[in-house]
């Protein structure tokens, strides 16, 4: 991790950070539509109300870093 | 065998005839009907309607099989006359109404549907409802409520459905009756309603309004508490 992160740090921490969110997403999607199966693995956790402003709050962090993730990968390859 | 021909032919057409009579006047039996299984409308004066098989079940602890031989409906709180009706009392006793309403889900998808109901102020008014009672709060079979204020329930026709498109509500959608909460969040419109409580405590909180979602319920507004 250390030796990734030293490589291009900013461009790693995009893709662990797009992975997060994008599981996050997933995550509260179901906690919304499948809220009695989510709420029991999440030991009440993640309640419907809770996934429903995670999700919501979710949709900008998602397609800002999404965003960067494509701007660096083309960069990436537009490079000699 | 000219004449058999023609004799067989003139019997052949005798009894064509014949049947076709019989079938036509019938024989007493035929006036028997068979009640075949129910079709739902999914056309209503012009207007397309949704499928039952539209909703997405999203209740909290699944669909309940309410029987309707045990089943009361009671009327109690804050009424001078508390009233338990059987299923076949609401339904037979009470003028029933007709009308299409669009439910809208938070979760996001909706459904319109062809609901037939009673008024709920029509029951509440044989119970004869107490000066103060300020909210009325609906109780469902699986231990979920909810709650109005007492004039949306007057002043807006508001009903509780037996039937929808045509069909008694199946128990998956909240046989035997659902709230027809219009112009409110879907979490509004409590199904398998067993009491209706009223109250003098505005504060109370349904099973979501107590984790965050709006008391109010009104659609044009948003769904959680601000």
């Amino acid at each position: 991790m250390k030796n990734i992160l030293k490589k291009n740090p900013a461009r790693q921490i995009v893709h662990w950070l797009l992975l997060a969110v994008l599981a996050l997403y997933l995550l509260t999607g179901f906690g919304i539509t499948e809220y009695r199966v989510v709420e029991h693995l999440t030991f009440g956790l993640l309640t419907k109300p809770l996934a429903f402003k995670v999700h919501d709050n979710l949709i900008i962090p998602f397609i800002v870093l999404l965003g960067l993730h494509i701007y660096q990968q083309t960069k990436k390859k537009s490079r000699p | 065998m000219k004449t058999f021909s023609s004799i067989t032919i003139l019997l052949a057409v005798l009894l064509v005839i014949l049947n076709a009579g019989i079938g036509c006047l019938g024989d007493g039996t035929m006036d028997e009907t068979n009640e075949l299984k129910p079709v739902e409308v999914r056309d209503y004066q012009g207007e397309k309607l949704s499928s039952i098989n539209e909703f997405r079940e999203n209740s909290i602890k699944g669909p309940q099989q309410v029987g309707v031989e045990s089943y009361r409906l009671k009327v109690s709180g804050l009424v001078e006359d508390p009233r338990a009706y059987t299923y076949d009392e609401v339904i037979s006793n009470y003028q029933s109404y007709e009308k299409v309403v669009t439910l809208d889900c938070v979760e996001g998808w909706s459904v319109t549907i062809l609901w037939k109901g009673l008024l709920i102020k029509d029951l509440l008014a044989e119970a004869k409802p107490l000066s103060n009672a300020r909210v009325v709060i609906f109780h469902a079979y699986d231990g979920y409520t909810t709650s109005l204020p007492i004039e949306y329930i007057m002043y807006n026709d508001i009903i509780i459905a037996y039937k929808m498109n045509g069909v008694t509500i199946p128990p998956e959608r909240g046989f035997p009756f659902e709230l027809v909460a219009e112009s409110k969040w879907g979490y509004k419109w409590i199904k398998w309603i067993t009491e209706i409580e009223l109250s003098d405590d505005v504060n109370y909180r349904g099973y979501w309004e107590q984790r965050g979602y709006s008391n109010s319920g009104d659609l044009d507004k948003g769904f959680f508490e601000r």
